[in-house]
């Protein structure tokens, strides 16, 4: 890995009594794309807000560029774009008049153009007043704000809420093209498929720690699909013998519910012959993850 | 200081100076415009004024009729409630809501994600609040200054009005640190309008009534009102160091604990 762009050592945060974050440690290289996931409480807002210097840490150190992230922050910031998980901007501007706002606190030359070409893609009408943005709209003008001045680092909290699968998709490929000219994403999110999609390595945290730290392929071969059956009869041990089950719960007579992470074809090949009235194979979410790796 | 940022917040606050500026004046305006219909009758204002209980007249600023005679006299006991009263209002309205706002209004990720310094943040918007209550303070001065050039039955004291006109500059700038530095106490992101306003007619109330009673007169040096002296028509009106000092040494030390706190504050959104 190259020098890390963003080096956390033994963060943490601590409001009062209530845990934030506890002893995080992280490297990020320069070019990464690098997920951090984790439930909703989990401390991953926590962790961004430390690094955009918002909230100070009750102890530890972060460094982005090599810099200390409270008493270096504005030149931090500089390279830095940033997309909260509210994207609530000032609503009495319309949309252009907040781009340009934000355009003149960095030292760019073609910022009016680059704001022209975003919302060109975001299909976003600059001329409309913020106030009146929906949530999707409002997202957009937040992913427009954070790369208008082409930042080295794009820190990312929960940035897909709101957006349309067809935005989505357009964001996703945004930042896949900003990676391959050098920028380095750190993409927070509760939703494994994203960070599936675009990281190379993730983070996993839970109760302001992280758990785990791996690559992307190493959590794929991990993955688990949870499977639910409903027998045209009774389950016995022969339904439900087969390589790969887990966590089995048998809901009713002949309805069964599992975690499942061998070969989908071997699954379906050993369902053909038996009778089956219904079947469901769908992502299981994090939680279901969390609690089938860690908590066990 | 960071000029985008102070341009942006003075367009944000130009509507709401602007309805200070005109309501403030139209007081004035309107009060001043009884002058001329009070000096004609005088007498029988004065009769009228003898049957309200001193207590009452002094809660309105009058200590003494013949206060009233004079243009800066009749000026200076209005100016107390439309200029120092509403004017502080104003101030630690704005000043209490300035950096707060940011908070409840969830805007405060985008600000504080900027290639700015908190200090940076600050000195801006503190900037923010000294021009508007600056520009307050000129306007309606100006629109007093005008209407006792248009009403005056005699010449009076321009230095006693500059005087007149400082003292409310200065308790306005101190209920502004007041506002300020509550404002970077507060945890929790609410707005705190209430009860800044609650403050300082909490502040007027002590003031007024320790001139009235006796026996509490000491309490009225717990409010600023205190230190703004608008005995104008006394020969021996002054701006007094001590004074000065009060609202300057005041004003300075909230400032500067102020902007220590938010430099070290953790900011929800």
């Amino acid at each position: 890995m190259s020098a890390p762009i963003i080096d956390i050592t033994d963060l943490s945060k601590f409001y009062g009594k209530a845990r934030g974050i506890e002893h995080i440690n992280l490297e990020i290289g320069e070019g990464e794309i690098f997920g951090f996931i984790g439930p909703n409480g989990a401390g991953k807002s926590t962790t961004i807000r430390l690094l955009m210097n918002m909230i100070f840490p009750t102890g530890g150190s972060a460094r982005i560029m090599g810099m200390d992230v409270i008493r270096d922050t504005k030149k931090i910031k500089s390279m830095v774009g940033y997309i909260p998980s509210d994207a609530n901007a000032y609503s009495s501007m319309d949309v252009h008049e907040f781009l340009s706002y934000c355009i003149r606190f960095y030292n760019v030359h073609d910022g009016e153009q680059r704001i022209s070409e975003l919302s060109e893609m975001f299909e976003l009408d600059l001329s409309r007043e913020i106030a009146d943005l929906s949530l999707g709209n409002r997202k957009k003008v937040s992913i427009i704000q954070s790369l208008v001045h082409s930042p080295r680092l794009l820190i990312l909290d929960e940035p897909t809420t709101g957006l349309d699968p067809l935005m989505q998709s357009v964001f996703f490929e945004l930042l896949r093209s900003e990676n391959k000219k050098g920028m380095t994403i750190f993409f927070s999110s509760h939703i494994l498929g994203e960070v599936q999609m675009l990281c190379k390595r993730v983070a996993i945290i839970k109760g302001g720690k992280i758990i785990q730290l791996e690559d992307i392929d190493n959590l794929r071969k991990k993955q688990l699909k949870k499977v639910r059956i409903e027998f045209g009869d009774r389950v016995n041990n022969e339904n439900i013998g087969i390589f790969g089950i887990e966590s089995i719960v048998i809901l009713s007579d002949n309805i069964i519910s599992f975690m499942y992470s061998g070969n989908i074809n071997e699954l379906t090949g050993f369902l053909a012959g038996r009778q089956i009235n219904n079947l469901m194979i769908e992502e299981p979410s994090l939680d279901e993850i969390f609690l089938h790796y860690y908590k066990n | 200081m960071n000029r985008n940022l102070f341009l942006k917040e003075m367009r944000r606050n130009a509507f709401s100076l602007m309805i200070w500026m005109i309501v403030i004046t139209l007081l004035i305006v309107l009060t001043m415009s009884v002058y001329s219909t009070f000096m004609e009758n005088q007498s029988k204002v004065s009769g009228m004024l003898s049957l309200i209980p001193k207590g009452a007249l002094q809660f309105k600023g009058i200590s003494n009729f013949n206060d009233l005679l004079s243009v800066l006299g009749f000026y200076s006991v209005n100016n107390i409630i439309y200029m120092m009263v509403l004017g502080s209002i104003f101030a630690i309205v704005l000043s209490s809501n300035i950096l707060l706002k940011e908070e409840y209004d969830k805007t405060g990720e985008y600000l504080l994600t900027r290639p700015l310094t908190r200090g940076e943040i600050f000195m801006s918007k503190l900037a923010v609040i000294s021009l508007n209550v600056f520009l307050l303070n000129f306007v309606t001065s100006l629109a007093g200054f005008i209407c006792m050039e248009l009403v005056k039955k005699g010449p009076f004291s321009i230095r006693a009005f500059l005087i007149l006109s400082m003292y409310t500059f200065l308790l306005n700038i101190l209920f502004g640190a007041i506002g300020l530095f509550i404002s970077t106490l507060i945890k929790r992101a609410k707005p705190i309008t209430t009860f800044s306003i609650g403050l300082v007619l909490i502040f007027y109330f002590i003031n007024t009534v320790s001139k009235i009673t006796e026996s509490v007169s000491k309490i009225g040096y717990l409010s600023p009102f205190r230190f703004a002296n608008v005995d104008a028509i006394n020969p021996a009106y002054k701006l007094d160091f001590w004074h000065l000092a009060y609202f300057i040494g005041i004003a300075l030390l909230l400032t500067g604990l102020s902007c220590r706190i938010y430099s070290r504050k953790d900011i929800y959104t």
